[in-house]
């Protein structure tokens, strides 16, 4: 369907306008006249033709003056204008051109050519009105999509934001290839003090890539903080984004748990470059390559949550990245591989391994942008635990308290999977007196839960750790007879009393296994630094937690009393 | 990305040359859709020996592939990985879940 135009013709002759008039409005257009140069700019302002046909000697103001008029107005669509003059000299349609026309015809003009042209603009305005529709519109979507992006900038940031992020013990960064980031670094402190870290890359870059890895973050701090090892963690991250996620998308993911106080790193690591373990004097003391798919792609029945220690004995950095840095290229494509990497670690000092990482990167991308998201972690890693690691004991009594009693039981099926202590925690969170306490409580019930598993029904013997590669060694012979075992009972006892007022935790853990000679652990005293050796240290620091520790039965049962208040008032023997 | 085709009985092959990456999603899903439409074909082979660079959508792209493979009884095998490709895909460890021939 044709446009209807306005048309502005300029002309003093009445019979130019009556005639021209005739042919535009034949055409199905309107028509707006004018009589001089001034005429015309007013109309011009207060009509806004599509169109205009100007003739050049007219009095008060001519038609090229008119014409630069015009042109100089603010204005962001174009009117095509028209000279239509006696004037036929070079010279004059040089100038009519110059001051902002846009063609040229000489008076008279055969009418059908006047028809012509006017046909000939129609189209080119058809074709500009499209555009500046497109243009408004491509102006409307951008701004609609940048204010997407703040939001989601903004939203993201705070998501992924903890306080564990800046652990004295971490350095990390993340490198966006563009405004979002799809590598996600995640570190908190589990309840026993252990430091847990996740490095997550999703597939693609960019917001899609942003959205897939975001919904790691609260399973990643909800379960690290009540304190799930990893391979439950990595599970259930799996199980998340296999639900969650079409599927041509996955995460991949490095889970880590640094245990300072048995000096092991715990990995689980599904398709990200191997993390590494750099020793201070930079050699490599151990590497953790992947060992699994991706998260969010196999079902929780094929899922593999096994994950592979290290018992650390000299300091060291501990180093994960995503595969944006292997991949980095430089200006001709070259990539910064693994092997560079290592070289770069090893050769800087111990304590400026993140520094020399970041400048390594950088130097190697050159003036080049980076076309995948860029991510890695760097932790401390001491082999002596310096004080303030020391587990601070809450003083305050977080509210009123009755009696209560709690007893639980595990058989072999039970134990070879269940997460005792968190659950028991989640528990006790529940109590809000006790929750001040959670930190000391989790490592109370999960090292004596540990020892009725290990010694008492597994009956492993922990001196196989002291031995060179024995701490690898006891984990697989642990592996191995869990996976056997075919009887057994674990129980646990919890008792809140209130002797004289005074809130205290009896946890009475026994184990159906044949006992062990606990004379020889309760005779020695109470020395956290004694972190010589592995062996009977879980049980120092039980003690050290504890107003009471007392062994009975065949030593296959143990008492413990914890204060919710400050020791002073606990000399009420156990019962 | 340029993808050649052929077929032999009822085996197709897919050789990709250049670079694999999320600006080839559309072309891949058009190769494969033709042939797992075809009724007498068994096997899809995806030949990577001129694939300089791999990135995570066109590992995406794969499990795509293999589900609809899977739901149309068709094999998928991957072939002649090398180098970068070959790293990729062992990092992400697909062995585990697509037949790979040397």
């Amino acid at each position: 369907m044709k446009k209807s135009l306005r048309l502005l013709l300029v002309d003093d002759t009445e019979s130019n306008l009556q005639q021209m008039g005739a042919v535009a409005l034949r055409l199905g257009h309107q028509v707006i006249v004018a009589r001089d140069g001034y005429e015309a700019l007013e109309k011009y302002q207060a009509e806004r033709p599509e169109l205009i046909f100007m003739d050049i000697m007219m009095p008060r103001m001519d038609g090229i003056e008119a014409v630069r008029r015009i042109r100089a107005l603010p204005g962001d669509t174009w009117v095509p204008i028209v000279y239509y003059s006696a004037l036929d000299n070079v010279r004059d349609i040089v100038r009519g051109l110059e001051a902002g026309g846009d063609d040229y015809l000489v008076k008279p003009a055969n009418l059908r050519v006047i028809q012509a042209k006017i046909n000939s603009y129609a189209r080119l305005i058809a074709l500009q009105d499209q555009l500046h529709a497109s243009k408004v519109e491509l102006q409307a979507w951008r701004e609609e999509a940048e204010e997407q992006n703040r939001l989601g900038h903004f939203v993201i940031s705070r998501l992924v934001d903890a306080e564990g992020l800046r652990d004295p013990m971490l350095r990390w960064k993340n490198i966006p290839a563009q405004t979002f980031s799809g590598d996600l670094v995640c570190a908190t402190r589990g309840p026993g003090d252990v430091l847990f870290l996740m490095l997550a890359d999703a597939a693609g870059h960019g917001l899609h890539a942003a959205l897939t890895a975001l919904p790691m973050t609260q399973v990643f701090y909800g379960m690290a903080a009540k304190g799930f090892p990893i391979d439950t963690i990595a599970k259930e991250l799996n199980r998340k984004l296999k639900e969650l996620l079409p599927i041509d998308h996955f995460v991949a993911t490095i889970l880590a748990a640094v245990d300072i106080r048995n000096q092991t790193i715990e990995i689980w690591n599904g398709g990200n470059p191997e993390a590494l373990f750099v020793a201070a004097k930079g050699d490599i003391d151990a590497r953790w390559p992947s060992q699994h798919m991706p998260l969010g792609i196999l079902s929780p029945a094929d899922f593999s949550g096994a994950t592979e220690t290290f018992n650390y004995h000299r300091d060291g950095e501990l180093v994960l990245c995503s595969d944006g840095v292997v991949e980095a290229e430089d200006a001709t494509g070259q990539r910064l591989d693994q092997d560079k990497i290592e070289a770069l670690l090893c050769a800087s000092p111990a304590g400026r391994r993140c520094a020399a990482l970041e400048r390594g990167v950088l130097d190697h991308l050159g003036d080049r942008r980076n076309h995948d998201d860029i991510s890695w972690m760097v932790v401390d890693v001491a082999t002596a635990a310096g004080p303030a690691r020391r587990l601070p004991k809450p003083g305050i009594n977080a509210g009123p308290v009755s009696e209560w009693r709690m007893e639980l039981a595990w058989g072999p099926s039970e134990l070879r999977h269940l997460d005792v202590a968190p659950a028991v925690l989640g528990f006790m969170g529940q109590v809000e007196a006790l929750r001040p306490h959670r930190g000391p409580l989790f490592l109370i019930v999960s090292e004596l839960f540990n020892n009725a598993l290990d010694h008492g029904l597994l009956g492993l013997d922990s001196r196989i750790k002291r031995q060179e590669g024995g701490f690898e060694r006891y984990l697989e012979e642990r592996s191995l007879r869990l996976a056997r075992l075919t009887d057994g009972m674990i129980e646990m006892r919890f008792h809140l009393r209130l002797p004289r007022g005074q809130p205290v935790l009896d946890i009475e853990v026994a184990d159906s296994g044949p006992g062990f000679d606990y004379a020889f652990y309760t005779s020695r005293p109470v020395d956290l630094d004694d972190l010589g050796s592995p062996h009977g240290r879980g049980i120092n620091l039980v003690r050290s937690l504890c107003a009471e520790v007392a062994y009975g039965g065949h030593g296959n049962r143990v008492q413990a009393r914890y204060a919710l208040q400050a020791a002073a008032e606990l000399k009420a023997p156990l019962p | 990305m340029r993808i050649h085709e052929t077929s032999e009985g009822n085996v197709s092959r897919l050789a990709l040359e250049g670079r694999f990456d999320f600006h080839s999603h559309r072309d891949f899903r058009v190769a494969y859709d033709a042939i797992l439409a075809r009724p007498t074909i068994h096997e899809l082979e995806v030949d990577f020996g001129a694939v300089d660079y791999l990135d995570s959508s066109a590992l995406g792209m794969l499990l795509r592939l293999r589900e609809k493979a899977d739901a149309s009884g068709k094999k998928v095998v991957l072939a002649n990985l090398t180098g970068a490709v070959k790293q990729v895909l062992e990092i992400a460890n697909f062995g585990k879940l697509f037949n790979i021939r040397a």
